[in-house]
């Protein structure tokens, strides 16, 4: 459950990167750029040039074969300063399902391009008001492809678009189509936390130009993506949540009332104490979850969506708590600690909220 | 030592236990059937006796302790190895007693080598049992305001004052206490660690009566007691240091006391099972305790992971200091949400600890909760914790009134 020298390593690489090179001012920055930029080119090409597309890509693809648990924490590394790129959209998501449910030519065929950066990936799953990957209702008929996807990341952006949807047969399926095909519009929405979640609709597409993955297991292979891009995200959160503390914890430091430092105050000190456990509580579930992957343990399904409910819980505590503890200043935008609360938010309802999460645990474990 | 020679004695170790440890002491433990030790102890059976003995006479009561002084002498890592055969065996404790948990490991730093030759063993060999004595009516958290005295008389100490929340202390033979032996400034300068005979004239101790109607714990009362000076451990007033050391290892044991404890008659799951039933998918029967388990179980496994990423960053020398600090609060608090859930789904028949239409095991999971509501209170309270993580873990100044 710890990192290795060279994960450490790698970590410190992009603790310096991201922080010099992707402050928060530069996730400012995209509010006044068109809605369909949704991360800065420049930044993520610096980020391939880094190596971070190869992450968990294993050798035999040319990638850096460091596993989930050294991509978690670069992704906490990320989610400290709340970069916004197409890491998990693409290299997670798109990249991951591609692995997952491709065959071994396809992936041969696609995957050179995304390790390079010459292409991003997303992946169009949800449909509806909340995160439910199992009522797909995009399908199929009669030679063409109709239907919306929702809250798919970076989803004008991207070249490649893997989208999960029913087959002619009723069988599930992951189609991949490229983004400029005809009969696809992609448009950005901004979220309240800058980042850009579109959504995808598919007008009388023709099948021609979808490209259904085809390997052996369907099903089985976007379970694991999703697992995989849980934990991830989940890992980000724990960097967010960590970032928030500690600016809050440094603030109650600093600021005086009363002729003392706020930080003396005990009912303070709990409070801050109390986030600490539950940050601690949150970051073991993740690092377990990220673990198990890395093992392609049994019961990693389990895991994750553990690790997913309490960095929710978690990062909604200390984020509210932080615009709190920050007094009159939380509630402007001259301190970032509303970016992280709403980053919180958005976090929650992306890929499965606390309650999903709590059923799927109860029904892998038999309640 | 090499990964081989671990294997190997692990082996060797299973081995010994499927030879010395007889089927009836590898079930589950019931408390009543706990060794507790001391001058008065009683076996429940040859068997049991048979268990204790081997143990005792091979150093297992005491595995980490060294082989002079009644121990195995093993390496924490062979000490691990122990435990996880002996969990897989399902082999009981051999022998409970605070002076293995607590008082041992402090003297193994602190005390002089004819008080490790004389307690050490004795304490392994569960020859006695010992009482803590910390708290006092008037030092609970404040710890440093107790007021028992030992008056130096020359030859002996001469002590007077009460203890309370003193476990057992009915039952045991010897006590080690923190006693005041000087008005120095600040309060923490004049204490004393001292080992006081039970059997000394002057002691009494009388039972308190708790809510979940057992009596665990003592009040004891020192009139005019002699205790010679050789039972005196550490520096005259330097009793805080070894008071520190103690109370570390009984946080430890708090936070892991899960495996020596009685197993109750059924887990959480199944007891929810047996109270709502299922729905027609098959389900628990009650959707938001349905939730609340899971919530429960998720929390209960991520305190158990961060104790292996503890346990893992100590073997890589990465320790991350302030992750210990933790557990106390996160391990009690949740053992308490456990109880809450079991009261919850056992609906009217969680209203009593007495009725008798309800089956035992039921009423002891009820008596459970209420004796768990001291889990947050006993070895330095959630506050203090909290106190301690926020001072510690996250550096927050400190304010004028002294913690």
């Amino acid at each position: 459950m710890i990192l290795n020298a060279e994960q450490l390593m790698m970590r410190e690489t992009v603790a310096q990167f991201f922080a010099e090179r992707a402050p928060i001012s530069r996730l400012r920055a995209l509010e006044h750029e068109p809605i369909d930029i949704s991360y800065d080119v420049e930044l993520w090409s610096d980020m391939v040039a880094l190596g971070l597309t190869g992450i968990t890509v294993p050798e035999v693809y040319d990638g850096l074969d460091f596993g989930w648990l050294g991509l978690g924490a670069i992704a906490q590394e990320a989610g400290r300063c709340l970069v916004a790129s197409p890491l998990l959209s693409s290299v997670v998501m798109g990249q991951n399902v591609l692995l997952n449910c491709g065959s071994r030519a396809q992936i041969e065929r696609h995957l050179p391009a995304m390790l390079s950066g010459d292409s991003t990936s997303t992946l169009a799953l949800d449909e509806g008001r909340a995160f439910d990957p199992e009522s797909i209702v995009v399908a199929e008929r009669a030679g063409t492809m109709s239907g919306r996807k929702i809250r798919v990341l970076d989803a004008p952006m991207c070249s490649l678009i893997f989208s999960v949807a029913r087959r002619e047969s009723g069988e599930l399926g992951v189609a991949l189509v490229s983004a400029d095909s005809r009969g696809i519009t992609a448009s950005g929405r901004r979220l309240m936390d800058l980042r850009d979640s579109g959504s995808v609709v598919f007008e009388a597409l023709q099948t021609e130009t979808i490209e259904w993955l085809e390997g052996l297991d369907i099903r089985g292979g976007l379970q694991k993506t999703l697992d995989q891009a849980t934990a991830v995200l989940a890992a980000e959160m724990m960097g967010t949540a960590r970032e928030a503390l500690e600016r809050t914890v440094t603030f109650l430091g600093e600021r005086e009332q009363f002729d003392v430092k706020l930080g003396t105050f005990q009912a303070l000190q709990h409070r801050c104490a109390q986030m600490y456990c539950e940050l601690e509580l949150a970051d073991s579930a993740v690092a377990a979850a990220l673990v198990a992957l890395d093992h392609d343990a049994p019961n990693t399904s389990s895991l994750v969506s553990s690790a997913k409910a309490l960095a929710n819980d978690c990062l909604t505590l200390i984020s509210s708590e932080s615009v709190q503890l920050h007094g009159g200043m939380g509630v402007t935008e001259e301190m970032d600690m509303g970016l992280f609360l709403k980053r919180s938010r958005v976090c929650n309802q992306l890929l499965g909220s606390s309650s999903y999460h709590r059923d799927r645990y109860a029904r892998l474990n038999g309640f | 030592m090499s990964q081989d020679q671990l294997a190997l004695f692990r082996t060797e170790v299973s081995a010994w236990l499927k030879t010395h440890c007889p089927a009836s002491q590898r079930q589950p433990i019931v408390r009543e059937e706990q060794i507790w030790g001391g001058r008065r102890r009683v076996f429940p059976s040859a068997d049991a006796k048979q268990w204790f003995e081997a143990c005792r006479d091979r150093g297992y009561t005491a595995p980490e302790w060294p082989v002079e002084y009644g121990g195995a002498g093993l390496t924490p890592e062979q000490a691990k190895i122990l435990k996880q055969e002996m969990a897989r065996l399902q082999c009981r404790p051999p022998l409970y007693c605070q002076g293995l948990w607590m008082l041992g490991p402090a003297l193994l730093v602190y005390g002089s080598e004819a008080q490790k030759r004389e307690h050490l063993s004795a304490i392994c060999r569960g020859e006695i049992r010992w009482a803590q004595g910390y708290s006092e009516p008037s030092a609970g958290s404040d710890l440093a305001n107790l007021k028992t005295k030992a008056e130096d008389c020359g030859d002996h100490f001469l002590v007077n004052g009460t203890k309370i929340w003193t476990t057992k202390a009915d039952e045991a033979d010897w006590i080690f206490c923190l006693v005041r032996t000087s008005d120095a400034s600040p309060k923490q300068a004049g204490i004393s660690f001292l080992l006081i005979d039970m059997a000394s004239e002057g002691v009494s101790t009388s039972p308190i009566q708790l809510i979940s109607g057992e009596s665990e714990f003592c009040q004891t009362f020192f009139d005019n007691v002699q205790v010679p000076k050789a039972n005196l451990v550490g520096e005259l007033n330097g009793g805080w240091a070894v008071a520190k050391e103690l109370l570390k290892h009984e946080r430890k044991m708090m936070a892991a006391f899960d495996g020596m404890l009685e197993k109750p008659a059924m887990s959480l799951l199944e007891l929810a099972h047996y109270a709502v039933g299922v729905d027609q998918d098959g389900r628990l029967g009650n959707s938001e305790l349905r939730s609340d388990i899971a919530q429960h179980l998720m929390r209960e496994q991520a305190i158990s992971q961060l104790g292996e990423r503890i346990y893992w960053q100590g073997k890589a020398k990465q320790s991350d200091p302030r992750l210990p600090l933790l557990m106390k609060h996160l391990g009690t608090t949740e053992t308490q949400t456990k109880d809450e859930l079991i009261l919850r789904a056992l609906g009217d028949e969680g209203l009593s600890m007495e009725d008798e239409c309800v089956p035992e095991g039921l009423r002891k999971m009820v008596k459970q909760w209420a004796f768990n509501k001291a889990l947050t209170i006993a070895g330095g309270t959630s506050e203090v914790q909290l106190n301690i993580i926020a001072k510690r873990a996250l550096s927050m100044p400190t304010s004028e009134v002294k913690s």
